[in-house]
């Protein structure tokens, strides 16, 4: 009898299984583990002590989580769409550009290449109400006489993390949708004209369906990054004043890392990864159906 | 660990014992290595040059694995409990991280003959000792803050009468916190300079609360272990805050300030007074860093309504973990890190020591240095009537809840009572969460 033996191509795949094994599935297991423990980063031993869904009950009736939440979901929905409509109208400008526009792409990708916590660094000094660069050129300006409080405030707290995020981002959608916009064949648009249609319609009835694709995919990336949004917010006001601006991850990390719980702080992060999955299935639909919709008008 | 390297040790212990009260060299410990996670930052260097010393005066060899801000070095440690990952030896300690790390530092009486520690001032000592063990040896980093001003504003003649005019008493520098936000909201002119300032979030808020909770005569924490700050004198001192911010006598982005913002502001020069630490010092009166340079008063901490003065401390120190290999060599390194040698050539440079000699000796040395007398004096009143945080391995935790709360009321949110009514509540959970009640 022929000794048993695993065929070759399970042995074939067997390496790659191993190392996602080691690198995703056990982190992953032992962080949804310890999210229905108490564990406490500085007591080990409450690692092993199996609490349920206490954390998770905990977390459901926590208002200050669900602000956090609901604020977290308010960031994806403006600056993502935002990002948007300012990459469109920068691709749009860039495209319609004769000269230069290489040297313009390249100046347009620059604010990607900084440190998210080197762009929270420089507008959480742009924003300082005394020695801010803000504040100084309205009041040099003669509009207003005051320090206005742009970390402070809540709503301008939120706008000016959001200015952060959507002038680190923005290129993200404009390089996106340029790429969809050189791809694209010219007849359509020249039978669109030909037809007598206006600058608008052509735009909204043949340009736009083209890029739609790339928007979407460029709005899955960027929903990822922002569901995530930690660095710039962490440096500029750090959730606070008074939890004004606490989203999901500042939350998490002081949780995790200041208060040493990191069982509550995976809970916490297992509803988060919920939200991302929410948000990236959305756009996938839209994506699908962008595509669909391309390739039986095309 | 190998025979020699336990013989060493064993005869490095005895060593030890003999020599460290003579201010001598601490044993001998041939071979062995010591490895040390350590506090980095421009002003915690110039010590580490000293470890060549300790390396060519025992025949050890010292490796710093890591050196960190305290807040990343805080992460880490916590990180090597949850492993079990602390076979190192020597760790970087504060007083206010010290006690979120119960049983992982040995007890340093142990390690040390007792005249070896006699040097130190006892208050500070008795700050690094947690459930009657000495986890760590001070370093000349100690913490307590004083207030600077800007003496011209007090010299003032036309200040003098208008001030006296409006409130009643001579314009001198504070000596309570009422006179402080009196003077504050007097000097006051937004936005171009402002009467005071305070750090506005994390444990620096809650910190600044405690000290004028405690010199209200109000305690954090009540003799059972449990939040008692939303009392009246918990509500007095964060009315103090809030009646500050409300009358624009601080910048309106103090919420978000912290040390460093502090410091910057007063050496703009567009901020009267300034209660902030001894770290400071140097920089406020140096004319490459500050605009205020030469026109600066150092008076003591001011006294809150039950007349005792602030003194919320805190200090730098060393510790020996249990899981190191040599501890008698750790204990070595520890002490000559922190000996008068070395504690003389760190206060050199600013910080205040936490040895009584050496305290003797900056003062001696800035005879002639007007300003550097001044504030000496004054950091050493501070220094006499200072306290730690509350001794609850919680207590960082416990800031995490209480500040976003006392923000709230410092931004018109809530009213004190119902802040502090909050946070009590909010800390209690957090007491009851860790098995502290």
């Amino acid at each position: 009898m022929k000794p048993w033996r695993l065929p070759p191509h399970l042995l074939l795949l067997l390496p790659a299984v191993l190392i996602l094994a080691a690198i995703v599935v056990i982190p992953l297991g032992l962080s949804l583990w310890s999210s229905f423990t108490p564990f406490r980063l500085t007591r080990p031993d409450t690692m092993y002590d199996f609490i349920g869904l206490r954390n998770y009950a905990r977390l459901l009736g926590d208002a200050q989580f669900w602000s956090a939440f609901g604020r977290t979901v308010l960031l994806l929905t403006v600056a993502l769409n935002l990002e948007m409509v300012l990459g469109l109208g920068l691709a749009l400008l860039i495209e319609r550009a004769s000269r230069g526009q290489r040297i313009l792409r390249t100046i347009m990708m620059f604010p990607m290449m900084f440190s998210p916590v080197l762009v929270g660094f420089q507008f959480k000094f742009m924003f300082n109400d005394n020695v801010g660069l803000v504040n100084n050129a309205l009041q040099s300006l003669g509009l207003t006489d005051r320090a206005i409080p742009w970390l402070i405030d809540q709503n301008l707290a939120f706008i000016s993390i959001m200015v952060a995020e959507i002038w680190s981002s923005t290129a993200v959608f404009a390089i996106f949708i340029l790429a969809g916009l050189m791809a694209m064949p010219r007849d359509p648009l020249e039978a669109a004209r030909v037809d007598g249609c206006t600058p608008w319609q052509t735009f909204r009835y043949v340009t736009w369906p083209f890029l739609m694709p790339f928007a979407f995919i460029a709005m899955t990336i960027r929903s990822l990054d922002v569901a995530r949004a930690y660095d710039i917010i962490k440096i500029m006001t750090d959730g606070g004043p008074a939890r004004r601006t606490e989203v999901l991850w500042t939350l998490i990390s002081r949780t995790a890392y200041s208060d040493a719980r990191m069982g509550m702080a995976n809970a916490m992060a297992y509803i988060a990864i919920l939200l991302s999955i929410a948000f990236t299935l959305i756009f996938f639909r839209q994506l699908s159906k962008a595509r669909s919709q391309i390739a039986a008008e095309w | 660990m190998t025979y020699s390297a336990k013989l060493a040790a064993l005869l490095g212990g005895s060593l030890l014992a003999g020599m460290a009260a003579a201010q001598d060299l601490p044993g001998s410990f041939d071979g062995v290595t010591v490895q040390a996670k350590l506090i980095g930052g421009q002003q915690y260097e110039a010590l580490y040059a000293r470890i060549n010393e300790w390396q060519e005066a025992t025949g050890a060899t010292v490796e710093v694995i890591s050196k960190k801000n305290h807040f990343e070095l805080d992460r880490e440690i916590k990180s090597d409990i949850a492993t079990g990952q602390l076979g190192w030896c020597v760790g970087s300690n504060h007083s206010s991280f010290a006690p979120q790390y119960p049983g992982i530092y040995q007890d340093l009486r142990a390690l040390l003959p007792e005249d070896a520690l006699s040097g130190f001032v006892p208050a500070t000592l008795d700050a690094a000792t947690l459930d009657d063990r000495l986890v760590m040896l001070p370093r000349a980093q100690f913490d307590v803050s004083a207030v600077y001003y800007q003496k011209s504003l007090y010299e003032d003649e036309a200040n003098k009468t208008a001030f006296e005019e409006e409130y009643g008493y001579p314009l001198a520098p504070p000596d309570t916190w009422d006179q402080l936000a009196d003077q504050a909201k007097f000097f006051a002119d937004p936005p171009d300079f402002y009467g005071t300032q305070y750090a506005g979030k994390e444990e620096a808020i809650a910190g600044r609360f405690y000290e004028i909770l405690k010199a209200n005569g109000g305690e954090f924490l009540n003799a059972d272990g449990e939040p008692a700050f939303n009392s009246d004198a918990g509500v007095a001192a964060l009315q103090w805050f809030v009646d500050l911010y409300a009358a624009n006598a601080v910048p309106n982005g103090v919420p978000n300030y912290l040390w460093d913002d502090l410091g910057q502001g007063f050496a703009s020069g567009t901020v009267a007074v300034n209660h902030d630490w001894p770290g400071w010092m140097g920089f406020f009166n140096d004319p490459e860093s500050s605009k205020i340079a030469g026109n600066v008063g150092v008076a003591p901490p001011p006294k809150g309504s039950s007349g005792a003065r602030s003194g919320w401390s805190g200090f730098h120190g060393f510790s020996v973990t249990e899981d190191c290999e040599n501890p008698e060599a750790a204990a070595s390194l520890v002490w000559f890190l922190t000996n008068e040698d070395s504690q003389k050539m760190e206060s050199a440079a600013g910080p205040l020591p936490t040895r009584s000699a050496v305290w003797d000796h900056i003062i001696a040395e800035a005879e002639g240095d007007e300003y550097r007398s001044e504030a000496l004096t004054a950091f050493q009143v501070a220094a006499e009537g200072a306290y730690p945080v509350p001794r609850s391995p919680s207590w960082i935790e416990m800031t995490n809840v209480v500040y976003p709360e006392l923000q709230a009321a410092i931004l018109g949110d809530k009213s004190a009572q119902e802040a502090l009514d909050a946070a009590a509540e909010a800390a209690t959970n957090v007491l009851m969460d860790a098995g502290e009640l």
